[in-house]
């Protein structure tokens, strides 16, 4: 497929369900492989000047840009998790929320302008979204259907924290449109929460997804967290066995980071706790994968398992590297190449003039930097990448042979195959070492001459 | 105009640096507002560690009983890794200022430096310093000095080099005290090369010091030892300006500057005569320091290959030309590849090089652990003077492995004497004399392999002295011991900077401690990695580091590209001060692990 023209239609063109696969790793349905070089469009390559907020840079990019899937952040919490480093606020009041909700109202408004066709996903993630409650709600979802388009079959993710949730709230998002919901339970054990940091009953978890099925949101995901410290092997099996009891669509089952500057970080830092044992923590990785496909999963993700037909549609644009829009302060987005942070500040943004908040992070389109992210997004997925489509990326930036150079070895090591589809995907034990994996082939994308 | 040529000698940290800025505001060399705290100190690193490194030297005038005195003098070094750096200034000099703490009283560096003046045939003036401190105790530690060196008690100054109290009396005391230069003793010119420095904007300075007749500008000069020569072009004073004159004259301490590129021709204890009317015999030499610490510097792994040891090499001369008391060769080992091997004077002498090497050179560098040379005796009676334990011979030719011995004088509290000896035992020393320094104090002699010092043996000794034992040591000769390579292999490969010269006796304990501390410094690779230690051939200790199961994030998200990219990128760069060997990362810690000799 001719790497041009390709590109819109296929992210357009793209059928909106990515319908299941019988193999237990993958999805069946590819659809049409977009070469992630930006071709058609006329690029603003690097001589775009901003205003500070992305409209400018937006505007010159010829065809207007059109996304069909978006991300809006929520940055308000009832209280900060020890492990967080999503941008939300916790010392915030309800009129902070209603001040937020009109804003994000005008920031659609523009936002509109680039969404023109139907959405194939929405995403709306914290914080806690929940945390508005049925009220703001009600306005957040106006806004949303005055100024983007939805269609019937557009999944519709909304962020819930169990303590959150009520039958109240869930009706008003199932009459609204939500058609998903992913619920943080992290772990079901007291402990465990504690050392999280992370408020709420284990009891809980159980009435948010009752509530949200009995209001007719049926595609459910659970997150949870292992390799907490002090937790057994046997302690996260049982987590896992409490989670599946309660026969969600979709798991998301993260190795907890230490990520800088987080209160759990410091804590490291100072020796009071320690990280769980790397042999441990691979394990813990290990009896995951095995048990969730076991229970029919399929593990279409370093970190994610889904129900056949139910994995989320949004992150599979982000690993496919594709486009959307974002709104709300933090929220990144990715459109023509062009990558953006808005700046995360709520005071900010609360009081720009424009309705554009301004960025941070701003990123021109830069081929080598498009497929070396293809690479370390899309090769977490277990169907991989289509082989041909990324020799071609890499020759036409001029890095196919130190790109060849640099599978060889990592083929003859079994940390990479080429499959009956032409894909190319991590194996299972690539698939533990896939950052070092990522490392060697995005060196040889950068410097093809080393 | 009379002259008086001195240095000021002290242990470390006894206050000579600020005794000398004293001397220059006090007699207006520099103004109030220009002083500032150890100004002879100029280079950044001394300034930051708070120590002299190089000797430098000075003129001041002082008028004392309406006379006027030129006053040349120069602050040294008090550290014993610069050793070199005293003895060659007191060849320059006809008294020295005996600096003492006097609130930490004669400590190991006052009696080694009072002892080289004393063999420079240098008149000694004692001065107790730090006075206006609480804790100051003159008539002890002036009861101290009358017992150790010999020097009456009542001999001794007082002053405070901090307040300035004290200080007018020593120049008038040193005016008096401290004898004239002597006069010519032939008619041709003779001048002592004292020291040499580079300077990037005026080219090689040397200090020197005129024993005979006079050295003007426009002479042209020969170095006695090379035959080379060249014409001077500047001479001058540091007041502590640069000052120029036109001539420089018997007796008197000054700069010439004469166009010479390399301080590879200057040779510090060279005599500088006239080409035109050479003298016939040179004036008594000067040792060359001995060099009896030696690692090898490699570029770290990082960055791209060829470049990084042009750097480093580039680096390495251009220090070389301030510092020409290490030496250098090019080194290529199998397991690191091309670097360096340097000799030095000590261990600090050692970290200073490699701080300046990163720091002015902008290298990253990793050193392999450091080693003492060796003398091997062959079983056809030659000897082979090695300083890599890699270059010994097959043990089948060597009849004997030498180790250089060292006198080490220690002096601390009475009541910390036993655990001092219970450590110089640990380390294979032999037990000479210990004598009463104060009531409190006393001075431990051993003899001890300077193997076992190097490293870590002086921490110890603060630790269980509390901070208050002192030492000095000082090179007496090679002696054979039951000596033999200890060999580290790292994946099958052998590490040559790795290995170790030790005693038969612990070589397989300090084997086994070895491997344990470098499975534990040694990250984890995707592979397993096998260490094995080896004593001629027999593997002696094994140990294994695990493979890496698992390195992959666990969250990946649209938010989470651009950081994750950059995280990753710079990954790739490496980590800094790493060596690759084979296919293994070793770290600059790792290396320095097969250093910690001593009992845990
Ligand atoms: N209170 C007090 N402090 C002093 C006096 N003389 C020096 N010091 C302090 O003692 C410390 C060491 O002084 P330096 O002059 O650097 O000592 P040094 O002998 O030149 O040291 P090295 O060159 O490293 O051997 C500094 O912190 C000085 O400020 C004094 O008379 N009184
Ligand atoms: S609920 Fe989520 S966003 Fe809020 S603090 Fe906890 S982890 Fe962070
Ligand atoms: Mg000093």
């Amino acid at each position: 497929m001719s790497s041009g023209a390709g590109r819109i239609r296929l992210i357009f063109g793209q059928p909106s369900s990515l319908a299941s696969d019988p193999r237990t790793s993958g999805l069946s349905v590819r659809p049409g492989q977009p070469t992630m070089m930006p071709m058609d469009h006329k690029l603003p390559i690097q001589q775009a000047k901003s205003d500070g907020t992305i409209a400018s840079v937006l505007l010159k990019v010829e065809p207007a840009p059109s996304v069909s899937s978006l991300y809006l952040h929520i940055p308000f919490c009832f209280h900060k998790c020890h492990y967080c480093d999503f941008y939300s606020l916790a010392n915030t009041n309800h009129e902070d929320f209603v001040g937020f909700v009109a804003r994000m109202g005008q920031e659609l408004e523009a936002a509109g302008r680039y969404l023109s066709r139907p959405l194939d996903t929405l995403y709306i993630g914290g914080g806690t979204p929940t945390l508005l409650g049925p009220d703001l709600w009600r306005s957040l979802i106006r806004h949303i259907h005055s100024h983007v388009h939805l269609a019937p079959d557009t999944e519709w993710t909304v962020e819930a924290n169990p303590e959150t949730v009520t039958p109240d709230l869930m009706a008003v998002l199932a009459a609204g449109g939500v058609n998903r919901v992913s619920i943080g339970c992290q772990t079901f054990s007291p402990t465990h929460l504690k050392t999280l940091e992370r408020w709420h009953e284990p009891s809980s978890v159980v009435a948010a997804v009752e509530s949200a099925r009995d209001a007719g949101i049926e595609n459910i995901s659970l997150d949870l967290i292992y390799a907490i410290p002090g937790q057994t092997l046997g302690q996260w099996e049982d987590d896992l066995s409490q989670a599946l009891a309660l026969h969600p669509q979709h798991l998301s089952c993260y190795a907890l980071t230490f990520e800088p500057g987080t209160p759990l970080a410091v804590k490291l830092s100072r020796g009071l706790i320690d990280t769980a044992d790397a042999d441990l923590e691979a394990d813990m990785f290990t009896l995951t994968r095995r048990l969730l496909i076991d229970s029919g999963f399929c593990a279409y993700e370093v970190s994610n398992f889904a129900r056949a037909g139910r994995e989320s549609r949004h992150n599979l644009a982000y690993w496919l590297n594709m486009d959307w829009m974002a709104c709300g302060p933090s929220a990144s987005g990715h459109v023509a190449g062009i990558r953006w942070k808005n700046r995360a500040s709520l005071s900010e943004y609360l009081h720009t003039s424009t309705p554009w908040p301004t960025i941070t992070d701003l990123e021109m389109p830069q081929p080598a930097r498009a497929l070396a992210e293809r690479l370390m997004m899309g090769l977490r997925l277990a169907r991989g990448l289509p082989y041909e489509s990324l020799l071609a990326d890499a020759e036409a930036i001029g890095a196919r042979v130190s790109f060849v150079a640099a599978l060889g070895p990592l083929i003859d090591a079994e940390h990479v195959i080429v499959d009956q589809h032409k894909h190319l995907c991590l194996t299972e034990q690539g698939l533990l070492l896939a950052d070092s994996v990522f490392r060697q082939l995005m060196s040889a994308v950068f410097d093809p001459n080393c | 105009m009379h002259i008086r040529n001195f240095s000021i000698i002290a242990h470390i940290d006894h206050g000579k640096s600020t005794l000398a800025d004293r001397l220059l505001q006090i007699t207006h060399a520099v103004s109030d507002r220009e002083a500032r705290a150890q100004l002879l100190d100029s280079m950044d690193l001394e300034r930051e560690r708070g120590i002299t490194i190089k000797a430098s030297a000075v003129t001041v005038y002082h008028e004392y009983k309406g006379e006027r005195y030129e006053l040349n003098f120069i602050d040294t070094p008090g550290h014993v890794d610069f050793h070199y750096e005293v003895s060659r200034a007191l060849t320059a000099c006809d008294g020295a200022i005996l600096v003492v703490d006097s609130t930490q009283g004669v400590q190991a560096q006052t009696v080694a430096n009072a002892y080289l003046a004393v063999d420079n045939s240098l008149e000694l003036l004692p001065v107790l310093n730090k006075t206006d401190l609480p804790g100051s105790m003159p008539d002890d530690v002036a009861m101290e000095i009358e017992q150790v060196l010999g020097l009456p008690a009542e001999d001794c100054m007082r002053c405070s080099a901090k307040t300035g109290e004290g200080i007018l009396e020593l120049l008038d005391a040193l005016c008096v005290r401290f004898p004239p230069p002597r006069d010519s003793v032939i008619n041709e010119t003779r001048c002592l090369i004292f020291d040499a420095i580079y300077d990037d904007y005026r080219g090689i300075i040397v200090f020197i010091r005129v024993f005979d007749g006079t050295l003007r500008v426009g002479d042209r000069m020969r170095m006695m030892s090379s035959g080379r020569t060249w014409n001077v072009t500047e001479l001058g004073r540091y007041t502590p300006k640069a000052t120029k004159v036109g001539e420089l004259n018997t007796g008197e301490v000054g700069y010439l500057i004469a166009s010479i590129k390399t301080l590879d021709d200057v040779r510090i204890g060279d005599t500088v005569t006239l080409d035109a009317h050479p003298a016939a015999e040179a004036l008594p030499g000067y040792q060359e320091p001995l060099r009896m610490v030696f690692c090898e510097f490699y570029p770290s792994s990082s960055g791209e290959k060829g470049a990084e040891f042009e750097t480093l090499r580039e680096a390495i001369h251009k220090l070389h030309l301030n510092d020409a008391s290490f030496t250098f060769e090019p080194h290529h080992s199998e397991a690191l590849g091309f670097g360096f091997r340097c000799g030095f004077l000590g261990m600090l002498h050692m970290q200073i090089v490699q701080e300046r090497l990163e720091r002015e050179g902008g290298v990253d560098v990793v050193q392999t652990p450091p080693t003492v040379p060796y003398e091997i005796l062959l079983r056809d009676d030659k000897v082979l003077l090695i300083n890599n334990p890699a270059d010994l011979p097959d043990m089948s030719h060597v009849a004997e492995i030498r180790e250089p011995i060292v006198r080490i004088e220690i002096i601390c509290p009475n009541e910390s004497i036993g655990d001092v000896m219970k450590l110089c035992d640990s380390r294979r020393g032999m037990y000479k004399s210990q004598k009463f320094l104060s009531d409190t104090r006393q001075i431990l002699d051993y003899e001890v392999p300077l193997a076992e010092i190097i490293y870590d043996f002086y921490d110890k000794l603060k630790s269980i002295t509390r901070g208050y034992g002192t030492m000095d040591w000082e090179l007496i000769g090679y002696r054979s011991d039951r000596l033999v390579k200890l060999q580290i292999l790292v994946n099958g490969q052998t590490v040559e900077a790795l290995s170790v010269i030790c005693h038969r006796d612990t070589a397989e304990q300090r084997g086994r401690r070895l491997l344990i501390k470098l499975r534990r410094q040694i990250e984890r690779h995707q592979f397993e990695i096998p260490l094995q230690a080896a004593i001629g051939g027999k593997v002696i200790a094994r140990e294994t580091i695990k493979a890496v199961r698992k390195n992959v994030t666990a969250k990946c998200y649209g938010g989470d590209v651009t950081r994750k990219r950059k995280l990753l990128e710079k990954q790739k760069e490496g980590k800094k001060r790493m060596k690759m060997v084979g296919n293994v990362q070793i770290s600059q810690e790792a290396f320095m692990t097969v250093l910690e000799s001593g009992e845990e």
